[in-house]
């Protein structure tokens, strides 16, 4: 980045920087950093008691532990489902991977507000299942699974789409080492597999469980707004705003931008812990003026010269 | 070339994992998508067709996309300059800024949109300087853009740095010694190679800004047929009970989001596939 | 122990990568699979490996049916082209690995792991690196801690696949040599694959060259190179001069007097078993020549015969002796020639071989 910086021929002229550099910077003042600071500053509009009092509502506390329950929730899922995804993808070849690589991305092209109606469709009452489901005294909609199974859903492609790159890139060379030495299944996946990939699976943890705990579209559609019970945090914001409670709703809201503030440093974090283990590994090879460098960072394959 | 096609895998666990990922999938994603499918069809094409292109649904579709495609332009304008001064100028504060672009992914939409239509109001900090010049933008047409612009931008960023920081400055040196001016640097050297990579991020933009509610809502005022957006109408057809009016809509979003997806992925075939060096390389057998 | 091949095919798609192959390797042998990319070297190491699966055909290990077995179970050592060093654990780990996988029952006990690893890594010369990171390695200390690591399970057999291929030549070269002592003191079957012909007739016992699937010819070092038994063999191990019949008559009817084929016929000559005369003999072919280069020993001279390039390669003092100008008329002798029939199209867009 700095070379490219430093050199002559590559750089516009003086103003045009300036120039571009007052731009982008406003541009993100205005639409990021402005808005960010207007969260804080009307939560502290009235005073910190006044801020203190409006989070210790029990209202908000149980809308906090119910966010917390839910992220809680889905994790497990995402974890699993996410490295037996990237797993299969991208350490085996097999006819429509790609259309499968698609799928998984699917829930991210899908309106969060579909989400909560196919879901309603069907748990509802006039839904599929709904009949049965109320035959048995279960509630899935407007309840607790209700929320969870629409996070699931939203939070699905995170851990499997940071995870499939990754595993991709680095190959299955080492997994067919540890075979060869003699190591069982779960031997190899928990000490070569798990550790190459700890930092991406946190990432997209990290990842998956911002957007479980912010999401509204989808879960305002299956939640059933009941105060108390299935009011999620960001629920939660919605209607003391739309009850002009704007220094509870924006203590609320100043949580939920606390955690994306904790987001972001851990995200940076992993990242440059991701970024540091690829260089390391890339630095290491000119020193014997390596032709094959490329290679090595991201091995094509076991067999990649030949077959 | 892959121990795959061999009828024994060396490495272990392809059928658990496939499995598992293919059962996940369709119980989670697929079954419960044609489970909307299926309600939709017991509309007859006419009974859904007078849903679909009804006024207000028509306005609907005006709004989001005409919003959508404006915030997502900003989007790839903006964002084509953020990318630029965050890969190849050094300020001070750089990786705070960097770190900052993924605010839009980590806040909630929610948290975003009251945030918004409080600095957009007429007295907000923002709104109130506006309305001073005659520009309403809070509880207009024109706050959806500046949601939905909020809501795009890391999309075009992130598609971007990874491009740019890929592009060799000889590629640079060697236009500029053979006479280009910066400009012209710029436009025959750096936007093709750029190009693919923007038109991507423009279409995530889109495809994010098009199925957007939480953000929206609180800025736009939601008026019929002025400022109100398809999933908002789909919310309010539910809370009529109009189940039916609400499903077809959905099965509209649907469509859109299945088409987006594959321009996405023929996109990112695209620009994947101009990346690549296709060339022979020198001495090869095959 | 030794390794038997029996009628082993592979397909990938309509790919077919390896074609009925058979191949033994006794007990202690080290031997090269020689060929260019995509000759199926690497499938058959692999296959041997319990890697990939034959489409056909068997894998013996000291007699013993091994086509079923697990690759975990099939005890041989396997080093990757890549090395493929387990980038989070230290260098004693990645040796270690082998042995703290075992079942309980058969693992060796923690002192007796250090001890073994200790010597493992002092058999290669790395015992002071212990305790780094593959990432903090040379290419060629990763390939040495590779060898380590797949010794330390006391394989029956070793597979190395492109072992120096992504090394620079010096220690290519300094590799190859320590690994040709190394197999002497261990004297453990061992099969290589390679690309590089130099690397196979230098370190081999036993040269195996393949091409397209099929093993061409199975022979000593010495053997595939001073008598190659096809065409490719001959331009695929050194450099070679074509003549074809049509061509160049009488240079074929030389080889032919040793029996060569009926027919259309294409003579293979090495550039340094030609010799060039300044007047004509029996037999020799005219030529002129066009450039003299003096390269480290050798002189090599460029000379056309009609519309085609023929190489040859003399000693410097034949050179001072000649005196060769360009644009002067000589005739060339051979002294060994290869006389094989008319090939296939697809050997001839090869060109001459040079």
């Amino acid at each position: 980045m700095s070379t490219a910086a430093s050199r002559r021929a590559n750089t516009e002229p003086r103003w045009l920087r300036v120039l571009l550099l007052c731009v982008g910077l406003g541009f993100l003042f205005f639409f990021l950093a402005l808005p960010l600071l207007a969260v804080f500053v009307e939560a502290l509009s009235a005073g910190w008691s006044a801020y203190i009092e409006a989070l210790d509502d029990p209202e908000t506390r149980s809308a906090i532990a119910l966010t917390l329950l839910v992220a809680l929730t889905v994790l497990p899922f995402n974890v699993t489902f996410g490295v037996a995804a990237a797993w299969a993808i991208a350490k085996f070849d097999f006819r429509g991977k790609s259309l499968l690589i698609t799928l998984i991305d699917l829930p991210f092209a899908v309106s969060p507000v579909v989400v909560g109606l196919v879901f309603l469709l069907i748990f509802g009452a006039q839904g599929l299942f709904g009949p049965s489901l109320a035959a048995h005294d279960i509630k899935v909609v407007f309840a607790l699974p209700g929320i969870i199974v629409v996070t699931l859903f939203i939070t699905f492609p995170f851990v499997a789409r940071e995870l499939i790159p990754l595993m991709q890139a680095q190959g299955k060379d080492e997994e067919e080492a540890a075979i060869s030495l003699g190591a069982s299944a779960w031997q190899m996946f928990r000490r070569v597999t798990l550790p190459n990939i700890t930092w991406g699976l946190l990432y997209g943890v990290i990842l998956a469980n911002a957007r479980a705990m912010g999401e509204f579209g989808a879960v305002s559609v299956v939640s059933g707004h009941i105060r108390g019970e299935t009011n999620t945090l960001p629920l939660h914001v919605e209607i003391l705003y739309n009850e002009y409670n704007a220094v509870g709703a924006f203590a609320s809201a100043s949580v939920l931008a606390l955690l994306a503030l904790v987001t972001l440093v851990a995200k940076s974090i992993v990242e440059w812990r991701m970024h540091r283990e690829t260089r390391m590994l890339a630095e290491a090879l000119p020193a014997e003026g390596n032709p094959g460098r490329g290679r090595l960072v991201a091995p094509v394959s076991p067999a990649s010269g030949d077959f | 070339m892959s121990a795959s096609t061999s009828r024994s895998r060396v490495l272990p666990g392809f059928g658990l994992s496939l499995g598992c990922t293919l059962v996940y999938l369709s119980l989670l994603i697929l079954l419960p998508l044609s489970g909307l499918a299926f309600k939709a069809s017991h509309l007859s094409l006419a009974e859904f067709w007078a849903i679909a292109s009804g006024e207000r649904a028509l306005a609907s579709y005006r709004v989001t996309f005409g919003a959508s495609l404006l915030a997502a332009t900003a989007n790839a304008f903006f964002g084509l300059i953020v990318a630029w001064i965050l890969v190849r100028y050094s300020f001070p504060g750089k990786r705070a800024i960097d770190a900052l672009v993924d605010l839009p992914f980590a806040l909630p939409t929610a948290v975003a949109g009251i945030t918004l239509a409080t600095l957009y109001a007429g007295n907000g900090w923002i709104g109130r300087h506006l309305e001073s010049l005659g520009v309403k933008v809070a509880f207009t047409p024109l706050g959806i853009v500046v949601a939905l612009t909020f809501i795009g931008l890391p999309f075009v960023v992130r598609t971007l740095q990874p491009v740019i920081e890929d592009i060799e400055p000889e590629v640079e040196e060697a236009a500029a010694s053979l006479g280009a001016s910066r400009l012209q640097t710029f436009s025959r050297v750096l936007l093709p190679a750029i190009f693919p990579a923007l038109v991507t991020g423009f279409t995530l933009a889109l495809s994010r800004s098009i199925g957007e509610y939480g953000s929206v809502i609180f800025i736009a005022g939601n008026l019929p047929l002025i400022s109100e957006i398809t999933p908002l109408l789909i919310i309010s057809k539910l809370e009529q009970y109009d189940v039916v009016g609400a499903t077809a809509l959905a099965m509209v979003m649907l469509m859109i989001s299945f088409v987006m997806l594959l321009v996405v992925n023929g996109l990112q075939w695209w620009a994947a596939s101009r990346h690549r060096g296709d060339g022979p390389s020198d001495g090869e057998v095959r | 122990m030794s390794i038997e091949i029996r009628a082993i095919s592979k397909r990938f798609g309509g790919f077919v990568a390896l074609d009925d192959i058979n191949l033994q390797i006794p007990t202690g042998e080290l031997v090269a699979l020689l060929g260019p990319s995509g000759c199926g070297k690497t499938t058959l190491l692999r296959i041997i490996a319990g890697m990939e699966s034959a489409d056909a055909g068997q894998v013996l290990f000291a007699g013993e049916e091994a086509t079923h077995v697990h690759a975990r179970d099939r005890n041989v050592g396997f080093v990757f082209q890549h090395y493929a060093l387990f980038r989070h654990m230290s260098v004693f780990e990645n040796v270690a690995f082998g042995l703290r996988v075992k079942p309980r029952k058969v693992r060796p006990s923690a002192a007796e792991i250090r001890q073994r690893v200790n010597d493992l890594l002092k058999l290669v010369q790395l015992d002071w690196l212990a305790d780094r990171y593959p990432s903090q390695l040379s290419g060629g200390q990763r390939q040495r801690i590779a060898l380590a690591r797949a010794l330390a399970v006391e394989p029956r057999v070793l597979l190395l696949d492109e072992p120096f291929g992504a090394l620079d030549t010096r220690v290519r070269k300094e590799l190859r040599r320590w690994l040709r002592r190394l197999h002497d003191e261990m004297h453990i079957s061992s099969v290589f694959v390679t690309h590089d012909q130099e690397e196979a007739l230098e370190v081999a016992d036993r040269v195996v060259v393949m091409n397209r699937g099929r093993i061409e010819q199975i022979g000593s070092p010495d053997e595939v190179y001073s008598n190659p038994a096809s065409p490719f063999v001959y331009q695929f191990l050194g450099n070679v001069n074509v003549f074809h019949s049509r061509v160049h008559g009488e240079w074929a009817d030389v080889g032919r007097a040793g029996g060569g084929p009926e027919g259309e016929a294409t003579a293979y000559v090495r550039p340094h078993d030609i010799e060039i005369e300044h007047r004509p003999v029996v037999g020799s072919l005219e030529a002129t020549v066009q450039e003299v280069h003096p390269i480290g020993p050798l002189v090599r001279v460029e000379l056309a015969h009609a519309s085609e390039l023929i190489e040859v390669e003399l000693t410097r003092e034949r050179a001072t002796v000649l005196a060769l100008a360009e644009g002067q008329q000589v005739w060339l002798k051979p002294r060994q020639v290869r006389v094989f029939a008319a090939p296939s199209a697809a050997m001839e867009e090869g060109g001459s071989g040079i």
